[in-house]
């Protein structure tokens, strides 16, 4: 039987093989082309490489691709990426791409930094742009993707003050650097202003910029840990969680999914999207707009008039856009708290509203 | 002349009893690639389309067509493009020739790390010993490497580079050395302690390399450990060149391979392992020490691994990042049992592996597929290899080769 | 009526061997056909063909008349025909009935396992055939003699009525065998065939009706019991006159080379296994040692090799005190070791014979320079002793595990007695061996002795002790029971020490009786 169907397939493949070079037009492999567009853009190749996490990671890998598929519908450019499965995976799909020739390196996540630096540094030429990192001193050729996430952490904070019913929210991180308590320093701010703001005394639980301190599980990757934070904090009293630390904070939802009222606030993506299964516990999600960052870079390439980065770096705001809240669940807070919200929200952009992260940086340098 | 003859006679015989040892593993990867180019072909839409407007003949064409596509950047890749070889030779162009072997060159150095577990985990099975723990190993032996690596400064390559290697091999043999340590005084199983203690060394380097831990570069909120001295480096092959990163380490670990080779086949100690891992019972009876043997093939085996950590870092990355390395470990099994536990095959086991990665990467990058085509050929070549039956009944071959030293694996659960 | 089996013509080729030559064979309904031959007469593979696991390459079956084609075990079971291996097919974990119901389940409503039935028929089958086993008693549990019928009880059940038992013997005890000739009778008694493999000339002759014995593949002569005795059978097997007597001289007893005092043993279990034991064995004799299975023998020979911790008493060879040394320290004293699982414990069966003939000098000169083991030198020595000590094989690098059982002794002997050694130690050197075997390593061992080495030997056979040994130590229990000179020494005396009684105590009870 087997050696039959064997037979087949071979006779199969000989067949064709024989046709396709009587045909003789051999076609081109597709690649993720544009649909030809009138944009007075450039027509520039982009090429992108993920860290580990691969390009499903519904995160930052996948967040960014977004970006690049937005500009090769809108710009008309062409982009492809490379996933990596090592650490020594990198410096190969750079290389890669650097044989292709592409005019635009997209490099995901801090994991990237040092092989980025090197192939911008060995190749002045082709223009580089890191997700989530920035050199200090920067780099001609590169652009630094960064977010002013404490921003959209003070939005998250006064939704979570308007939300709750026991008076008590809570955050906690991974590991405390800055990009971590970014996040939980405007979570506070937020919340005190809303606290200022309709005379309530709703506690953060898990962070207290002043001291610097608060709750952090020392990792990015335990569920189990997220699970047994996020249970600590409802026995405390808390009803909203924010957990700052990647996949963590899906233990975390778990946990408040099966026995808790609570809600929980998503990081980084959507995580009514991006973790859909707990979509009936997010109160909202704080992001980072990776793939308006890297449209943004895309199409200051492509733009005709684009002379190089010049070590500049991109910042993501609530201005730019760069960072926002998610959706508020619906029915969590009342419409003018939501009227209220975008108040705050021009606050910040104007300055008038201060995040904290300021001063909590110059705390960090004394 | 009859002692000529029967000599004759013997080496004809070993040659004999490898080829047929050789025949089931390499139709066991013709098979693989058959199969990767159905489901390379199965999964195109633009061979659907075909079919749907071409009719039979056009589909089939089309799948050809992607297959070759699929298949040529996966060659080029993994070798280079003849073509471009040519010219350069041709023109006696020497950066064209450097850009053309380039691809080779990163076969052969994903090949290195490759080989060294592959031999740590083939050396294991040799002495009856089933390590799993070659990633953890690899981690702690990166940390020793890398710390001697940028601790030392100002001291002359000719010490700081096998320093920095002897610091990999001592960290990756006492890592094994624990659990076989535990195996032999207390029975604990080595399967469960290699696992637990690759855990161990996951967290472990996380603590050291995490944001303001004791080896995490100054300054920077990325964990990773500083950049080694240039001293420690792993002299590069093409040094005008930065995106070849083909070094000594290959060739070291080449020297890796032949001395495990003579070790086991040609030392009293080489002796001991295989005796203890084919029966343990007569090891004991012939006065062999079972639980000293057990240990010092759990170091040497984390020894093996560790040079693989250590070379990943002296020649190729010159930092230690946390999150340092996925999936050597396991990969290491599947070299083991591909190379049938013996160094050549673990080599040649590990060529393959390391021109299948190096070509999926362009194949990704050309043809669109993704990687994990390289994991589904890998995964199926071992299913062939652990089921030799599936291969023999594919294409007719003869039994049970007479007379082949088998290689016990490991023994069951919770046997001495 | 035709026979019930009928074999024409097999044969059967393995790449360098005739395994079976044109055998010819018949098979009455209610007969015991005893098959002899030696270790490699083609004994196994004619059964395995007949059981369907090998196809022959000439020859044909005939069935109750018919002529048929086995392409498997299910076909020869569909047949009637059922085999009860050397080692049995049994999953400990399951109870007697569960085995028997493997792969032939009785099922109620389609689909639920009908335990209950099929216990049933398992009792009536052992009541039937008088097997006595229970159906509910875990196997694991049981004594390897009741396992045995469980394998009986799983033909009976799927109903065969040829029988095929392959060296059943070879695992019992005695009193084992006796039971197992019981149920042999019992099935004959009623229609049941059978034939019985072996090559234990007693055994044979005690059971079978007729006798088919098979020399090299070839059959090479009929007979019955009571026409034959164990000598002809001996002959005919092996092609020659068989010496069953060791013939051998007096012995020239020397200093003490191996002494034990008060020596006591823990087994596996914790329990004292060799209770407070003194004796010694002289340079030039033999020592034997008697008992029944599992009265410490074991736990003895490991502790005085090294093998098993000693919790109390003292060892010395050739002076030198080996209270708790290492196996290679007690080696190196001057002390051969044969031991009694020679698969387990005497061999690598996967490594070459010439491998297997280093087991315990590998490291020495001038088989090792340092740590650098010498190829050429390790092949002269393995050329040098296949030839000497005669182990049959087509090369020194075919795997051990290839050889027959008596071969793969003769290895263990050829390194072990090659050496200067002051002591063997052989602890039962000739278990499971065909006679042509036995009266070679017993030679050796003689020889040995008149070299003036001390010779320690286990057996479990009593005709072996009382023919090789020049002093016999009865073990009962962990204790000795007595030392006795092999000239005086009785199978009654003897029989009564292993069961733990004094026979001056049994005369003594036979006189009380007499008078009460």
């Amino acid at each position: 039987m087997r050696k039959h169907f064997l037979a087949f397939v071979s006779l199969l493949i000989l067949v064709s093989m024989v046709l396709t070079a009587c045909g003789g037009k051999a076609t081109e492999a597709p690649a993720t082309e544009a649909p030809t567009q009138e944009s007075g853009y450039r027509h520039i190749k982009v090429g992108m490489v993920t860290d580990m996490g691969g390009i499903d990671d519904k995160s930052f890998n996948a967040t960014s691709w977004k970006g690049v598929e937005r500009a090769i519908q809108e710009l008309g450019i062409e982009g492809s990426y490379l996933e990596s499965q090592q650490q020594t995976d990198y410096a190969t799909n750079i290389t890669q791409y650097i044989n292709q020739k592409v005019d635009l390196i997209i490099t995901v996540g801090f994991l990237l930094a040092d092989d980025t630096a090197a192939a911008a540094k060995e190749h002045p030429d082709i223009n580089f742009a890191i997700v989530d990192f920035a050199y200090d001193p920067p780099i001609d050729n590169v652009r630094g993707l960064t977010f002013s996430i404490d921003q959209a952490g003070f939005l998250a904070g006064y939704v979570a003050a308007a939300a709750t019913k026991t008076g008590k929210v809570a955050t906690f991180g991974g590991i405390n650097i800055p990009p971590v308590a970014a996040f939980m320093v405007g979570f506070e701010s937020g919340v005190n202003y809303y606290n200022e703001k309709h005379g309530t005394s709703v506690e953060v639980l898990g962070w207290n910029t002043a001291e610097n301190n608060g709750v952090f599980v020392g990792n990015f990757e335990s569920t189990d840990d997220g699970r047994r934070t996020a249970e600590e904090f409802m026995s405390e009293g808390a009803d909203v969680i924010m957990p700052v630390a990647g996949p963590v904070g899906l233990g975390s939802a778990e946990a408040v999914k099966q026995h808790g009222d609570a809600w929980i606030i998503g990081v980084d993506t959507d995580w009514t999207v991006s973790a859909s299964e707990y979509k009936d516990i997010i109160l909202t999600s704080v992001l980072k707009n990776m793939d308006v960052a890297v449209f943004d870079t895309i199409k200051m390439v492509a733009s005709p008039d684009f002379e190089g980065f010049h070590g500049e770096t991109y910042v993501g705001t609530l201005e730019n856009g760069g960072v926002g809240i998610a959706p508020v669940a619906a029915g969590a807070v009342s419409d003018d708290v939501l009227k209220e919200l975008e108040d705050v929200k021009a606050g910040i952009i104007s300055g008038e509203i201060d995040t904290g992260w300021s001063s909590y940086l110059a705390s960090l340098s004394n | 002349m009859t002692q000529e003859k029967e000599k004759d006679k013997k080496e004809k015989r070993i040659l004999k009893i490898n080829w047929q040892a050789m025949a089931v593993p390499l139709l066991a990867i013709f098979t693989a690639l058959v199969l990767g180019a159905l489901i390379i072909a199965f999964t195109d839409e633009t061979v659907y389309a075909a079919f749907r407007e071409s009719g039979f003949f056009g589909g089939i064409g089309r799948a050809v067509e992607v297959i070759r596509i699929a298949y040529g950047a996966l060659f080029i890749g993994a070798f280079g493009d003849p073509k471009l070889l040519w010219e350069a030779i041709v023109h006696g162009d020497g950066e064209a020739f450097t850009q053309a072997i380039y691809p080779f060159t990163e076969t052969l150095r994903v090949t290195t790390p490759y080989i060294f577990a592959g031999l740590a985990v083939a050396l294991g099975f040799q002495g009856g010993l089933f390590n799993i723990g070659a990633e953890g190993q690899y981690f702690i032996a990166g940390l020793a490497t890398v710390f001697v690596g940028y601790s030392l400064k100002g001291v002359p390559a000719i010490i700081h580079l096998p320093l920095a290697l002897l610091a990999g091999i001592a960290g990756g043999a006492f890592w094994g050395a624990i659990p076989g340590y535990l195996k032999a005084k207390t029975g604990a199983h080595e399967v469960i302690n290699t696992i637990m203690m690759n855990y161990i060394a996951f967290r472990f380097a996380e603590f050291m390399l995490d944001v303001g831990g004791p080896m995490a570069r100054p300054d920077s909120f990325r964990p990773v450990s500083p950049e080694i001295e240039p001293s420690a480096y792993l002299p590069q092959f093409f040094p005008s060149n930065s995106a070849i990163r083909f070094n000594w380490g290959f060739f070291l670990a080449l020297a890796a391979a032949a001395f495990v080779g003579w070790l086991l086949y040609k030392t009293t100690l080489g002796y001991e392992i295989r005796t203890v891992g084919q029966n343990p019972h007569a090891a004991r009876y012939a006065g062999i020490s079972v639980p000293k043997t057990i240990i010092l093939t759990m170091a040497i085996s984390g020894g093996l691994a560790g040079l693989a950590g250590a070379t990943d870092i002296l020649g190729v990355l010159h930092f230690m990042p946390n999150a340092f390395a996925s999936g050597y470990g396991f990969d290491a099994i599947a070299l083991a049992l591909l190379g049938k536990s013996n160094p050549v095959g673990v080599v040649l086991a590990s060529l393959l592996f390391g021109a299948l990665r190096a070509g999926a990467r362009y194949m990704q990058g050309i043809a669109h597929i993704p990687l994990d085509i390289t994991s589904i050929l890998q995964g199926v070549i071992i299913v062939f290899i652990a089921a030799p039956e599936i291969i023999q009944t594919l294409y007719r071959l003869k039994q049970k080769i007479e007379g082949e030293e088998g290689v016990v694996f490991t023994r069951g659960w919770g046997q001495m | 009526m035709p026979p019930v089996l009928e074999l024409k013509g097999i044969t059967k080729r393995f790449p360098g061997v005739l395994a079976n030559d044109h055998i010819d064979l018949t098979l009455n309904e209610g007969e015991v056909l005893a098959l002899l031959g030696e270790n490699g007469a083609g004994k196994s593979t004619l059964m395995n063909i007949l059981y369907g696991l090998y196809t022959p390459d000439e020859g044909e079956v005939y069935i109750r008349g018919k002529k048929v084609e086995i392409e498997g075990p299910s076909d020869a079971i569909a047949q009637g025909i059922g085999m009860v291996h050397q080692h049995f097919m049994l999953i400990p974990v399951l109870t007697v009935t569960e085995n028997v119901m493997l792969g032939m389940e009785s099922v109620k409503y389609g689909l639920f396992l009908d335990q209950a039935k099929a216990a049933k028929r398992v009792a009536e089958l052992s009541h039937k055939y008088s097997l006595d086993v229970d159906p509910d008693a875990l196997v694991g549990d049981l004594p390897v003699g009741i396992q045995q019928r469980v394998e009986i009880i799983k033909l009976l059940y799927r109903s065969a009525d040829i029988l095929i038992l392959d060296e059943p013997t070879a695992v019992l005890t005695p009193q084992e065998v006796e039971g197992l000739f019981e149920v042999i009778r019992s099935l004959v008694a009623q229609g049941k065939s059978i034939i019985f493999i072996s090559h234990k000339l007693k055994e044979v002759l005690e059971i079978s009706d007729r006798i088919v014995v098979l020399r090299r593949g070839k059959v090479v002569g009929e007979t019955r019991p009571q026409e034959s005795d164990e000598r002809k059978l001996a002959a005919m097997m092996v092609g020659r006159e068989v010496i069953l007597q060791v013939p051998k001289g007096p012995a020239h007893p020397g200093e003490k080379v191996l002494e034990v005092e008060d020596l006591y043993v823990l087994n596996e279990q914790e329990q004292i296994a060799v209770d407070g034991i003194s004796f010694s064995v002289r340079a030039g004799e033999i020592v034997g040692v008697a008992g029944v299975q599992g009265n410490g023998q074991t736990e003895l020979v490991e502790a005085l090799t090294g093998l098993r911790p000693i919790v109390e008493g003292t060892i010395r060879v050739a002076g030198q005190e080996v209270t708790n040394a290492t196996p290679r320290t007690i080696t190196e004293a001057g002390t051969a070791h044969i031991p009694e699982d020679r698969q387990r414990d005497g061999l690598v069966l996967s490594y070459p014979i010439a491998d297997n003939l280093i087991l315990n000098t590998y490291y020495l000169p001038p088989v090792a320079k340092g740590m650098v083991m010498q190829r050429e030198v390790i092949f002269s020595i393995a050329e040098r002793l296949v030839k000497e000590y005669d182990v049959r094989t087509p090369s020194i690098l075919t795997p051990a595990g290839n050889l027959s059982g008596g071969n793969q002794q003769k290895v263990i002997v050829a390194r072990e007695l090659s050496r200067p050694v002051k002591l063997i130690i052989a602890s039962q050197p000739t278990r499971g061996l065909d006679v042509g075997s036995i009266e070679y390593i017993h030679s050796q061992l003689v020889k040995k002795r008149d070299e003036g080495v001390a010779v320690f030997v286990v057996s479990a056979e009593l005709d072996e002790i009382m023919s090789l040994a020049d002093r016999i130590i009865v073990m009962f229990e962990g204790k000795i029971m007595d030392i006795v000179p092999a000239e005086k020494a009785t199978k009654e005396e003897l029989g009564l020490l292993m069961a733990g009684v004094h026979p001056t105590d049994a005369a003594a009870e036979a006189e009380k009786e007499a008078v009460a």
